[in-house]
């Protein structure tokens, strides 16, 4: 009987953290819906020019305003744009935002948190300065006022540059409303990011098992690879998850308020925006982008929350 | 009997908000091939301190300013950063007081093992494998080629402590510093990981360096005893010495704290008065005088060195830092001090 069991557990396959972390995640049903919705969002926003039914700048003057039909199915707008292909269009420029500004707040973080958590002292105290500064500012403003300053300047710089040049890509104005957006908002965001990966460095940096690994002479780039940066991603992951999604909520408000993406490039927020102005007659304008973001972000909540609750060794039951 | 590691006046003290903490204030120590030492002292004497100064395993607060590590002739105290990374791992190893946490949660079991000696024996991973699991063998590890492939977290604590051991072990180290490895057990895993430091030793023929506050663990398991006090050595002797004919007034002290079975149900344990000493200064004078029932004006003025003990019968090996003759002066009750 005793050898029975012995050989069972033996027989047992290994499972990694990570693994378990997976399948923690997996159990959970609501993370599995916000998972399947994230991962649709992706592929829509990835595939949207290729499986919309109409280009997102035709107009058709003769269909204008109409409710949803089945060629049609979110309706048109007062143009007479097929406003689903709007909306996908919309998820293409919410997925470049998110995850640029993602990746750009995570840059800075990483290099502002690990240069915080590494040498410690008044590098430390400069830094966390820094994050609180960055953080007390009102990120609504912050925008506005990069937005109102800057971009008079980028595109005079720009059309400069085209007469000097002749290069076309200086033409193209709507990458000063993307780089506007990117680069106000990894400027909210990246304190954040710092400050989660400055707290995960101190103190995996302190961690038993570095110390151990220090004690039988691995590399130091060995250490941060396979024994720091496992133990810190948690954290970073819960965080990228949760970020993604505010990214596209951030982007959706600036340009609902017009100093974000602006028309005729859809983005969910300006065609809330249009559509703000005639809901009495026509809700569908407003409903369709409205209710994606409101999805969006449901999904995106539910995916970090079962991310936190999958990664969270103190949440474990 | 060959020398292996000669320590000289080693001073390790850590940068603090306003000033220094002054850890570890001259120590000084010779250790032979195969000898096993046991370092004693309270919580915050140093003694863990200074042995990791001497392979500068130290937080990066710590500085060593003053002194020599010599193992086998070469001054760790001045190598270099990728001298001392070799010198760990394989010529000294290192095993800590809390195996729950010190392995990577993340990594197999046997990938931990290999990490050292992969890089410093330039051996294959297959390779580092196998003798990953000869050591596991070693330690007492049943159906080792199975465990390299589990995770820390399938482990008991004891299991985890005989992994520790061979991973300290498998570089083939010439002295393996044990700092506290047994604290964090329980009192039966306790006594089978010193049984299996002991037969280890005679195995490998290495030289071992116990540290702990537990006197009573090391007996008949050391050759010699140090005792450390305020981060510095007040008393360095044979393990029979220190447990017969205790020279320093803390060691007695420390001695007499031990409860025993004779001693009689309900009475109170003998403690040593007062406070350990404060170490954001530099001590200018000995370390123990403001706890000391033997106190005398010297002691607060000047620190003694570690000398042989002197009268009749001593033995050679005997050292003691303190100004006064402990056989000769009867103990007074003196303010804040012990008896």
């Amino acid at each position: 009987m005793t050898d029975n069991t012995l050989e069972l557990q033996q027989e047992e396959k290994q499972f990694s953290l990570a693994k378990d972390a997976f399948d923690r995640l997996i159990a959970n049903k609501l993370a599995v819906i916000g998972m399947l919705l994230v991962v649709f969002l992706f592929f829509i926003a990835i595939f949207g020019p290729y499986i919309t039914p109409y280009d997102f700048l035709s107009q058709d003057l003769q269909a204008r305003n109409q409710a949803p039909s089945w060629a049609h199915w979110f309706g048109t707008d007062d143009l007479g744009r097929d406003i689903m292909s709007r909306v996908i269009y919309g998820a293409r420029t919410a997925v470049i935002v998110a995850f640029s500004t993602t990746f750009l707040s995570l840059i800075i973080g990483i290099f502002m948190g690990s240069l915080g958590g590494y040498f410690g002292g008044k590098v430390d105290a400069f830094i966390v300065w820094l994050i609180d500064i960055t953080m007390s500012v009102p990120s609504l403003l912050l925008v506005i006022v990069i937005n109102v300053s800057m971009k008079p300047r980028l595109v005079n710089w720009m059309d400069e540059q085209f007469l000097l040049t002749g290069n076309s890509f200086y033409r193209n104005t709507i990458l000063v409303d993307f780089v506007l957006v990117f680069g106000s908002l990894a400027l909210i965001k990246w304190p954040k990011a710092a400050r989660i990966i400055r707290g995960q460095i101190m103190s995996v940096r302190n961690k038993n098992y570095v110390l151990a690994a220090e004690a039988i002479g691995v590399p130091t780039p060995k250490i941060v690879w396979k024994y720091v940066i496992p133990n810190s991603i948690g954290p970073i992951i819960v965080y990228i998850s949760a970020a993604l999604g505010e990214a596209m909520v951030f982007e959706s408000s600036f340009s609902f308020l017009g100093v974000g993406v602006r028309p005729p490039i859809p983005s969910w927020g300006n065609m809330i925006s249009d559509g703000l102005r005639v809901w009495q007659l026509y809700p569908h304008i407003l409903a369709a982008p409205a209710a994606v973001l409101a999805l969006v972000t449901i999904a995106f909540s539910f995916l970090g929350d079962g991310l936190n609750d999958a990664l969270n060794p103190r949440q474990w039951k | 009997m060959t020398k292996l590691l000669e320590v000289n006046n080693l001073h390790t003290r850590f940068k603090v908000r306003n000033g220094y903490l002054y850890a570890v204030n001259g120590v000084s120590f010779t250790l032979d091939k195969g000898e096993m030492l046991g370092v004693v002292g309270e919580s915050g004497c140093g003694k863990s301190v200074s042995m990791m100064s001497l392979i500068r395993l130290l937080p990066p607060a710590a500085q060593i300013t003053q002194g020599e590590v010599l193992l086998e002739g070469k001054d760790l105290a001045k190598a270099s950063a990728s001298e001392i990374n070799m010198v760990r791992g394989s010529k000294v190893g290192m095993i800590f007081q809390d195996p729950m946490t010190s392995l990577n949660p993340f990594m197999k079991i046997g990938a931990q093992l290999c990490e050292g000696i992969i890089y410093h024996k330039k051996m294959s991973r297959a390779d580092a494998m196998k003798q990953a699991a000869k050591y596991l063998d070693l330690v007492g590890i049943s159906n080792s080629e199975h465990r390299l492939h589990e995770y820390p977290h399938q482990l008991s604590g004891g299991m985890r402590q005989r992994v520790m051991i061979a991973m300290a072990l498998l570089g083939e180290p010439e002295l393996v510093i044990a700092d506290e490895p047994t604290t964090a057990l329980d009192v039966t895993i306790q006594a089978q990981i010193v049984e299996l430091v002991k037969e280890l030793r005679e195995k490998l023929n290495m030289s071992i360096i116990w540290i702990t506050h537990d006197l009573s663990l090391l007996a008949g398991m050391v050759d010699r005893i140090m005792v450390m006090y305020g981060g510095s050595v007040v008393e360095e002797a044979p393990l029979d010495e220190i447990y017969k004919s205790p020279r320093h007034p803390y060691t007695i002290g420390l001695l007499k704290s031990i409860p025993s079975i004779k001693t009689e149900a309900g009475s109170r344990l003998p403690s040593i008065a007062g406070a350990p000493p404060n170490l954001f200064v530099e001590p200018q004078s000995c370390p123990f005088a403001a706890r000391c029932a033997y106190r005398k004006e010297r002691c607060t003025k000047e620190i003694p060195p570690l000398e042989p003990v002197s009268g009749a019968g001593a033995n050679p090996h005997h050292r003691i830092a303190c100004w006064v003759d402990v056989t000769k002066e009867p103990a007074e009750p003196k303010e804040g001090g012990m008896l």
